[in-house]
């Protein structure tokens, strides 16, 4: 039984990971993964030299035993947030003559099938085999890597049977993320004590004596069980689901759109299919995330003004890229719905304007207070507001009317490739690429000045004409609807 | 009001529907009646200009549908889920199509309190967006989505399907009085022979794409259509 589940798991994980994409996504795809994969690789190979450098006084191996713990606490704290559970792929089955335990055990089971459970392998083995192998011999190395792999099994059933409990109780998410935090918090802020410390009593005495590496196994294995009997008690659909239990959703309105008229409604709607699913939220949230990013740049005076355009065009404008690539596919699901309603594309059209506008004036309100690195800075931000406003939402809707894939809204936003093609690839370029074409020629022949102005002026001529490009963007919509439409219906 | 000419649609070399000739006159009640596969909701997104024909046309009113959007002012439809927006509430998504017409809040909820019966309390003031309504309700949305935009046109494909025994009547009810008595033109398809004999003065019975039988609802036109779709049952093996 376990092996045709398991079948059936590979065949969903192919089917889900492949179709519909076309060869160059898959390669770009295997080669991010791979890219990431030799990182933590390499960092793994190179964990003793990293070692020595960043504690050059410790002995490697104590700043080794060190870090697991630590290493271990924020894997947690990944968990929490990323790792997804296994739940209803074991739907279909439950109907079937299959006994509970044979689906609980499979559901356990997949759950270790993940991306997590492979990062402590490869970032701590290899330190393992070279330095503690060598130094220690056959015996500790063996408990270590135990060990290790008791603790990741221990965070990949905790974090699952946390989040299972939230989804009935929000408020156990929150408590046991505060507790996270008030964890981390009591070691780097307040000194409390040293997680490092506890890591290395534990680690340091497991080279001496090899029996402690029972306290992890016990732990994970508790921990299994623990996990075993709560979903063999609970496998009813709604209990295992990962849809939270719904509170009442009242009817929200923006009494300022509705200035704006039938283009006010559209945006409106448009606001609410952002906060009220998981991924475009997550679209704006890494916006706001987005708005520290000056702080890398500004810091530091080896970054000129060349680089401030990149970052004030990133921070005004990051929503605009993050949720703009992925356009009309969001509302993909209930596109023949607004093809057939009484709605004029310009409108429609005009909605996206709207909405781009607002939420980049609040992100360049928000970076106002770079003007403590100088006002100039706050400068740059403005001249690569109206860059956005201007250039890069009509670039985004040009390339949005050549976009036909579909994107389930409800699924969250990491590692989700859906809705990903060639569009997503293209329209990096002319966004990154055609401020650099006006400002560059300017500032290379030392008029850098005479640069900004023409970015600024570029970006209101192109507000200016805005419906003149909305008149373009709809008579190139009205020969692609057709295609565009069909892609949405594709599931 | 719908006239069909010449209309032709292909998908990977097989036929889906080949109408060569239609004509749907004002105020007439359509039914429309197939197996699976049959082209009953290509015909229909085809009416909406939601696919492209390979060749043909299908005029509304006397204007091509194709690339227009005056037909959009008199016709209503509601075809999947897909014609929801699933994340607002029903509230939210009423008033938005009501908006789309111009009509103001007031006179929404007064099309709504007119639908209460149909609505039989599952709809209004649930607290719940469109995407955790199960089908049946969803179905109910979009009827009354319908009615809200005062359509001279209203395209149903299979509403009969997931709504429960009480609503079907309601709508049967609902489909008659807008026929009959506001003479607006219904075009519905569904599985359910009774109901759709029931509901609709003509009957259109399509196969594989084409239309083969176009015949005006009488006593005999259950029988007549049972007689098609009963599959002889076959002798048990020995």
């Amino acid at each position: 039984m376990i092996t045709t589940f398991l079948g059936h798991e590979l065949k969903a994980f192919w089917r889900s990971k492949n179709t519909g994409k076309s060869i160059a996504i898959r390669v770009v795809m295997a080669l991010l993964i791979l890219y990431l994969f030799g990182c933590i690789l390499l960092a793994g190979l190179f964990l003793n030299e990293i070692l020595g450098q960043v504690f050059p006084h410790d002995d490697i191996v104590v700043s080794f035993c060190g870090i697991i713990l630590l290493y271990f606490l924020f894997d947690l704290m990944m968990r929490m947030q990323l790792q997804e559970l296994p739940t209803l792929r074991v739907q279909p089955y439950l109907h079937l003559p299959i006994k509970r335990n044979t689906v609980v055990g499979y559901l356990a089971f997949t759950a270790m099938l993940s991306v997590f459970n492979l990062w402590p392998i490869i970032l701590f083995v290899p330190f393992i085999l070279k330095v503690i192998l060598t130094d220690s011999g056959a015996l500790p190395a063996l408990v270590f890597i135990l060990a290790i792999i008791g603790f990741m099994l221990f965070n990949n059933y905790m974090a699952l049977f946390i989040k299972r409990k939230a989804n009935l109780n929000g408020w156990v998410f929150l408590v046991f993320a505060a507790a996270l935090i008030l964890i981390i918090t009591g070691d780097f802020r307040f000194h409390l004590y040293s997680v490092r410390n506890i890591s290395y009593l534990y680690f340091g005495h497991l080279l001496t004596k090899p029996v402690l590496v029972l306290l992890p196994v016990v732990l994970a294995a508790t921990m299994y069980y623990i996990n075993f009997a709560y979903l063999k008690q609970n496998l009813y659909l709604e209990e295992l689901s990962s849809r939270k239990a719904s509170a009442y959703k009242s009817s929200t309105e923006f009494p300022l759109l509705n200035r704006f008229g039938k283009v006010g409604d559209l945006a409106a709607n448009e606001l609410k299919l952002i906060f009220r699913n998981k991924r475009p939220r997550s679209a704006l949230v890494m916006g706001l995330f987005f708005m520290f990013y000056g702080l890398i740049f500004y810091t530091n005076s080896h970054y000129g003004q060349t680089w401030y355009i990149f970052v004030g065009m990133f921070m005004t404008g990051i929503f605009i890229i993050s949720y703009g690539q992925f356009m009309y596919s969001w509302q993909g699901a209930h596109f023949d719905g607004l093809l057939v309603s009484k709605i004029n594309f310009r409108d429609f059209l005009k909605a996206k304007y709207l909405l781009f506008t607002m939420v980049s004036t609040v992100a360049f309100i928000l970076t106002t207070p770079y003007a403590y690195f100088g006002w100039r800075i706050v400068l740059v931000h403005f001249v690569m507001y109206l860059w956005n406003i201007g250039v890069n939402t009509t670039i985004v809707l040009f390339f949005a009317n050549r976009n036909a894939k579909r994107i389930d809204l409800s699924k969250g936003a990491s590692f989700n490739w859906e809705g990903v093609g060639a569009t997503q690839m293209l329209i990096s370029f002319p966004l990154m690429i055609t401020p650099y074409i006006i400002y560059l020629p300017f500032s290379l022949f030392k008029h850098a000045d005479v640069g900004l102005a023409m970015l600024a002026g570029t970006g209101i001529i192109f507000i200016l004409t805005r419906d003149f490009w909305v008149k373009k963007l709809e008579e190139d919509f009205i020969q692609k609807r057709y295609t565009v439409a069909e892609g949405f219906r594709n599931k | 009001m719908i006239e069909v000419r010449n209309l032709k649609k292909v998908y990977n070399g097989i036929t889906v529907v080949d109408v060569p000739a239609l004509q749907i006159n004002k105020g007439e009640s359509v039914g429309l009646v197939g197996n699976n596969g049959a082209g009953k909701t290509t015909l229909f997104r085809m009416v909406l200009d939601l696919i492209r024909a390979e060749s043909g046309e299908i005029l509304s009113n006397d204007e091509t549908v194709a690339g227009h959007e005056k037909w959009k002012d008199y016709t209503a439809a509601y075809l999947d889920e897909g014609f929801l927006i699933d994340y607002l509430t029903p509230e939210e998504y009423f008033y938005f199509i009501g908006g789309l017409h111009s009509h103001n809040r007031t006179y929404v909820d007064e099309v709504l309190v007119g639908l209460t019966d149909f609505f039989n309390g599952e709809i209004l003031k649930k607290g719940k967006y469109i995407r955790d309504l199960s089908k049946g309700n969803q179905c109910k949305v979009g009827v009354a989505a319908c009615l809200l935009q005062e359509p001279q046109l209203l395209m149903l494909d299979e509403p009969f399907a997931n709504i429960d025994p009480s609503t079907q009547f309601r709508l049967k009810n609902l489909l008659k009085d807008l026929n009959r008595n506001k003479g607006v033109t219904t075009i519905v398809s569904s599985h359910d022979l009774n109901h759709i004999t029931d509901v609709c003065d003509r009957i259109l019975l399509m196969e594989k794409g084409v239309i083969i039988k176009d015949i005006a609802t009488s006593s005999s036109t259950l029988n007549e259509l049972e007689a098609y779709f009963g599959v002889e049952v076959a002798p048990p093996a020995h």
